[in-house]
């Protein structure tokens, strides 16, 4: 058992890795995709539609696949497993984390967005001041959750070759064929991981709730 | 028409219609430096819709908005430095919940305006002692009365230093004795000099502070006199029907 750990816990850095950086990528570029959307104007929606559900629609192992021995394979370009699994993991979490910000802007009363245009707010500082911290509160609980998604579905990354936690199980496996011991420890590893997110995000929704309700 | 008499704000034919169902049908008002109109009528009149025209909230459908006898156009420009003018306080209060009350007040003139926050900061401070809460300056909305919190939302439209303040139902969400306090601000707000349009189904406060009442009813203005005239007699059948009812409730 604790020479499986010690084997598996090379990976842990890759699974950490991949799914840090992939949730920092859908963070960011959620947002825009959930502003998009949410336009007047389809001629602006509808580009943020498309992608949000093409992204969504295809399977990750097949985006990490695309992404990988495609693009990713050119004479210009190549990708090491690590920066595609990131950019494959990282599109298709914004395209679900866009769905929650969405969620979480719409929350926001209209008497919120009538107020700050009867003062010329300008829109920047509409939603950097105004919006965003509202909204927030809505969106840290999925976002934890699409956190955890994120973390189990990084092991999809080995598949492409990235060092993971299930990519050493596998290796593991394929030497000493203990297929149960290894892949129950991978599996304790994975819940172990999930925790700290967990408490994370409950930490912060209690204190944003508390920030908005005001003391 | 001189430059001394032309009205400080002006609207001019002016139909709200959300979708293609017109509320608002061919208004036009003109309304004073320093006066304050009342605009008074049952529900669905459209007594809110045509006040939120005069800021854009609801942009008119049709008709011209002015203001010191220059068009507001459709531009975000436009728009921008009308509502920097034209102050909006809401029956809802709409305070940023997350935000104290000397933040709520300070953060347009520091954002829209460019003050700089110091001297927003003490401005805001002057405000909030204007309408009796600066001692609730480092309070959240959420903590205040619903009559204080509608104060706050004046001092943050105050704090603009709009040329006209618009009122739209403002003490309908509270009950009478909350209601008096954010009335007695609005007087001393007219007493000032302050140009104030305000929806109301205040009847006493129409008769008392406003100068002028304007009376609406199916999108129109039915009837419109000096405050004391139309409350006391009034011409059109619909205007006494209303008055009627609401006097006898």
């Amino acid at each position: 058992m604790s020479t499986i750990l010690s084997e598996l816990a090379a990976g842990i850095p890759q699974t950490i890795g991949i799914t840090l950086a992939s949730f920092v990528v859908a963070a960011v570029l959620g947002l825009p995709l959930a502003v998009l959307r949410r336009s007047e104007l389809w001629l602006v929606r509808l580009p943020a539609v498309v992608v949000v559900e093409v992204l969504r629609a295809v399977p990750p192992i097949v985006w990490l696949f695309l992404i990988y021995y495609s693009l990713g394979s050119t004479d210009q370009v190549r990708l090491t497993t690590l920066q595609a699994a990131v950019i494959g993991l990282g599109l298709i979490y914004a395209a679900h984390l866009s769905e929650a910000y969405r969620a979480g802007l719409d929350a926001v009363p209209v008497g919120q967005w009538e107020a700050t245009r009867a003062l010329a707010l300008p829109r920047a500082q509409t939603y950097a001041r105004v919006i965003l911290p509202q909204a927030l509160v809505v969106v840290v609980p999925p976002m934890a959750t699409f956190a955890i998604a994120l973390l189990k579905d990084s092991a999809i990354a080995s598949v492409i070759g990235a060092t993971d936690i299930t990519f050493h199980a596998v290796q593991l496996t394929q030497q000493d064929l203990n297929g149960l011991g290894n892949f129950t420890v991978a599996g304790l590893l994975y819940i172990a991981l999930g925790v700290p997110f967990a408490l994370v995000a409950r930490a912060a929704d209690r204190v944003l709730s508390r920030r908005l309700v005001g003391v | 028409m001189t430059a001394e008499s032309r009205p400080l704000l002006a609207l001019d034919g002016v139909c709200v219609a959300y979708r293609h169902h017109e509320v608002v049908h061919d208004v036009s008002l003109e309304v004073a430096s320093g006066e304050v109109v009342a605009l008074i009528g049952p529900s669905g009149a459209g007594k809110s819709s045509l006040l939120r025209a005069i800021n854009f909230l609801e942009p008119p459908s049709k008709g011209r908005v002015l203001l010191e006898g220059a068009e507001v156009g459709g531009s975000r420009r436009s728009l921008d430095a009308l509502r920097r003018d034209v102050g909006m306080v809401f029956q809802s209060f709409n305070l940023f919940p997350h935000l104290t009350a000397l933040q709520n007040v300070m953060l347009a003139p520091v954002h829209t305006l460019g003050v700089p926050p110091a001297q927003a900061r003490e401005r805001a401070m002057q405000q909030l002692t204007h309408v009796g809460l600066a001692d609730h300056a480092h309070v959240k909305p959420g903590k205040c009365s619903g009559g204080q919190q509608q104060r706050i939302a004046i001092a943050r439209a105050l704090a603009m230093e709009p040329k006209v303040m618009l009122f739209d139902e403002p003490t309908s969400a509270l009950d009478p004795e909350l209601g008096a306090e954010v009335l007695a601000t609005m007087r001393s707000l007219a007493a000032e000099g302050m140009t104030m349009v305000v929806v109301t189904h205040e009847m006493h406060f129409a008769e008392d502070v406003a100068d002028r009442v304007v009376f609406m009813a199916d999108g129109r203005i039915v009837e419109q006199n000096a405050a004391g005239k139309l409350m006391r007699d009034p011409q059109h059948p619909r205007t006494q029907r209303f008055l009627n009812a609401v006097r006898n409730r």
